[in-house]
């Protein structure tokens, strides 16, 4: 071959070698943006499958035992899972609708403040890039989790918001952008729903709890009513019948009369316990009528006392009232009060042993309240056994109870007139100790008489 | 005689906790941990010191984990690896001083390994991967590797590992040295003799230009490719202009790859040594990479991500494993993955984790990090720190 044809084979296959590379590189400059436009498609069908399985995911924690408070932190995971961004938090309005309280943060920023924030105009989605003017919304969110860029949604309705955040713009591929709002809402109506859910759910388990016990405590109480109404009765009618002219039995007069008086005790018994049962079924219609006056506490204890003493008397059990400040006066009413008083020196009085001594005192404590204290030390009962002695128709000793008698109904009917008057009341036990109960008023009833 | 444990839990002693419970009784000899960046590090090492304690923890942080019973990148997983018996337990050697310089630490793990270990001993090297945040700058693996192999000697040394990051967006990184958690340090661990490691290299990269020579370059910042400035070159491949926070999306995009051996042999994604590119620089017209091993005068390919490569490459490594390890006992299967392959930053529309965590046979303990950079033997020759790739390995008794 010669020189020239050589040189123009060797220019020919230079053409076609840089024709080669400039097709190669123009190919690959296609392939490498078609990888790029089918990698953003994925990451933005991504986005699309995140709402979907965020949801998916959250809606599990509906299923699980959690408390509505339980919900926040594992839900927060799920969202950080999803959306891969450095911190994020869960926040509830105060009352008042100016400041926010953080609940729940995990990730960065997760030792925020506890503190109320101010955000006076809350918006329903914000999100910072940038380019975001720092103006005092930005300022305000981007402090919460003080990291700079932000997503933010907020439910009016329900004062409750999410904030995500990110140290950096590009997080993983992207900043944060309007189209965001789908995903951040969406995982705050889930949480929200989910929320209510357990709370609805804890609500309706309360009730049910209620409800059982108090389908319980009405079978008790029947099978109570049925033990006490059921022996005197039939003391009733055997004494009767033992009585009644052409009965086999032909007492003596001396066992007649032996008979009358437990004729008569018997039915004493079954009086008071109508009275009782009579009492707490009025109860719920007597509560909102109190009629509250001011009354010396003095004066009070001292009436009361008084007319329990022809019981302690029967039963050698000594009521001291101890000294009172003349000047203090409580504003209750008084009937329903009594019967506070009344039945706490009953229960003292009956399950004191004779000889044994009931104390009253009335007093105000440092905190502007004051403690009227019913202290004995009869038999007292085990500190386990307290809470079931405030509720109605509990027997603690089926055996203890027949030998005092009563209904169990004393202590309830008690604690209920003293909270509807606001008060609250307190037992301490010991079994052979005694008990301590202490009716408290709270400071609003309670006052010292000026002319003193 | 070795256990792992995985957990997700946002709660660190939670999370130590569950992973516990998975090791099964006994008292290990030694931990390996993996640890989400968003746990509080001290946190967690508390945690693992209440469970277990002054047994030395070595590892650190995490991008992500992938276990048996779940993986994930959100920063709150764990992973443990715990060795029961002292004939598998490695030693380790650590370093402290790559703030100081890479190379010299390097240096000084591997001769602190080389008076350890055997010929062909398996030496596993994990280490900080970010050096400062603000500027952005990675304690380069090339220099790390290269001063271990400087310092190990000319002996055989089977070493692989990866580097350590917080998260995906390069926000962090930090190591637990053995008794504590420290900033820039890097860990040897030299496995006994009567271990031997089978890897795969799983790649995701094909390239789409010519050859390019790279004509000025400084450390880990390449100015000119054929003479043109880099960006341009780029950009025009793209079809974009790369400034601003752009520049950082290169990281998803493309990456400069150099093809080991005959240039002109036809594709193989093993030949490739990739370079993520961790900026672009409109000022200078050049783009900075993750490692500073190429020189001037190397020739390289701009590469494009294949995620469907990427998927196969790892079907393919998956089986090639199980076939290698087939019949013999395994102790512990090991995945180093490159974070970037993550589907939130790929855009891959399958985890490509998954599918070693499905694929992997079932009997082989599984713990996987989700890494900044990865080293393996690469080519038959030295080991050699790679981007974008999925290392995994599989401990198994020396036959």
């Amino acid at each position: 071959m010669s020189e020239n044809a050589q040189g123009l084979l060797v220019g020919q296959l230079e053409r076609e070698l840089a024709y080669y590379r400039r097709e190669c590189n123009d190919l690959g400059a296609r392939l490498l943006r078609l990888q790029e436009e089918q990698s953003q498609t994925f990451r933005e069908a991504r986005r699309s499958r995140t709402v979907a399985k965020l949801i998916r995911e959250a809606y599990r924690l509906a299923d699980g035992d959690w408390t509505p408070n339980d919900i926040g932190v594992p839900m927060l995971e799920i969202i950080i899972e999803n959306a891969l961004c450095d911190g994020a938090a869960l926040l509830r309005e105060d009352e008042g609708g100016e400041s926010f309280r953080v609940i729940h943060a995990i990730g960065a920023g997760a030792d925020a403040t506890k503190q109320p924030i101010m955000i006076p105009s809350p918006p329903e989605f914000f999100f910072t890039t940038a380019r975001t003017p720092i103006e005092p919304l930005a300022y305000e969110l981007t402090s919460i989790l003080r990291l700079p860029y932000l997503l933010w949604a907020y439910d009016k309705p329900t004062g409750r918001a999410l904030i995500l955040g990110s140290r950096s713009e590009s997080n993983v591929s992207r900043p944060f952008e309007a189209g965001d709002q789908e995903f951040i809402e969406g995982a705050l109506s889930v949480y929200i729903d989910i929320v209510l859910r357990k709370q609805a759910e804890m609500e309706l388990r309360a009730a049910k709890a209620v409800a059982e016990r108090a389908s319980a405590a009405r079978a008790r109480f029947l099978a109570t009513l049925t033990h006490e109404l059921r022996t005197p009765l039939n003391a009733v009618v055997g004494y009767s019948e033992m009585m009644v002219p052409g009965s086999r039995y032909d007492p003596s007069p001396a066992d007649r009369g032996r008979y009358s008086a437990l004729i008569l005790e018997a039915a004493q018994y079954l009086l008071k316990l109508a009275d009782g049962i009579l009492d707490y079924s009025y109860l719920e219609q007597a509560l909102p009528s109190l009629a509250p006056e001011w009354l010396s506490a003095d004066q009070l204890l001292a009436s009361t006392v008084a007319l329990a003493s022809g019981e302690s008397h029967s039963r050698q059990v000594e009521i001291r009232v101890m000294p009172v400040d003349p000047a203090l006066e409580i504003c209750i009413d008084p009937v329903r009060f009594r019967q506070v008083l009344h039945n706490l020196l009953g229960n003292a009085v009956k399950f004191s042993l004779p000889g044994q001594l009931v104390e009253v005192t009335a007093e105000r404590a440092e905190d502007g309240t004051a403690a009227v204290t019913v202290r004995d030390t009869g038999v007292g009962m085990r500190p386990e056994d307290i809470p079931r002695a405030l509720e109605p128709f509990q027997q603690l000793d089926p055996s203890a109870v027949r030998a005092f008698g009563g209904a169990g109904l004393g202590l309830p009917i008690a604690k209920r007139l003293l909270e509807a008057h606001g008060g609250e009341l307190t037992i301490e036990s010991m079994p052979g100790k005694g008990t301590t109960v202490v009716a408290r008023l709270p400071a609003e009833r309670v006052r010292e008489r000026l002319d003193t | 005689m070795i256990s792992v444990g995985y957990a997700k839990h946002s709660d660190p002693a939670t999370a130590v906790r569950t992973c516990v419970s998975a090791l099964g009784t006994g008292n290990p000899h030694l931990l390996l941990a993996f640890c989400g960046g968003k746990h509080d590090p001290h946190a967690v090492r508390a945690a693992l010191r209440a469970a277990f304690g002054e047994v030395p923890v070595f590892g650190g942080s995490a991008a992500g984990a992938v276990g048996r019973n779940g993986f994930g990148y959100s920063g709150f997983e764990l992973g443990l690896v715990a060795f029961f018996d002292p004939a598998v337990t490695p030693q380790a050697v650590v370093t402290r001083q790559l703030l100081a310089d890479e190379r010299a630490a390097g240096q000084e793990l591997g001769a602190g390994a080389a008076r350890i270990a055997r010929d062909g001993d398996l030496v596993m090297l994990f280490f900080d991967s970010v050096a400062t945040t603000s500027p952005l700058r990675l304690h380069p693996a090339s220099s790390i590797v290269d001063g271990f192999h400087a310092g190990f000697g000319p002996r055989p040394v089977c070493l692989l590992g990866g580097g350590l990051l917080t998260d995906m967006n390069l926000a962090g990184g930090w190591v637990f040295d053995g008794d504590d958690v420290v900033k820039h340090a890097a860990i040897a661990l030299v496995f006994p003799p009567s271990l031997q490691a089978e890897t795969v290299i799983m790649h995701g990269c094909r390239p789409v230009s010519t050859f390019m020579e790279i004509t000025r370059i400084d450390g880990a910042e390449v100015y000119e490719l054929d003479g043109r400035p880099a960006l341009t070159v780029i950009e025009r491949m793209l079809g974009l202009p790369l400034g601003g926070s752009r520049g950082h999306e290169l990281t998803l995009t493309a990456t400069l790859g150099e093809k080991q051996g005959d240039p002109f042999a036809p594709y193989d994604e093993n030949a490739y040594v990739n370079r993520l590119i961790l900026r672009a620089n409109p000022e200078t017209g050049s783009v900075t990479l993750f490692e500073q091993d190429f020189a001037r005068g190397t020739r390289v390919q701009i590469m494009s991500r294949d995620n469907s490569l990427m998927l196969e490459s790892v079907k393919r490594g998956v089986e090639e494993m199980n076939r290698a390890v087939a019949g013999t006992q395994s102790l512990l299967g090991l995945y180093i993955d490159c974070a970037g392959r993550g589907s939130a930053r790929s855009g891959a529309p399958v985890e490509e984790a998954e599918l070693v965590q499905k694929g992997l046979h079932a009997s082989i303990p599984l713990l996987g990090f989700y890494s900044g950079v990865e080293v393996a033997p690469f080519a038959g020759g030295l080991s050699r720190p790679l981007d974008w790739t999925g290392v995994l390995t599989v401990l198994r008794r020396r036959a």
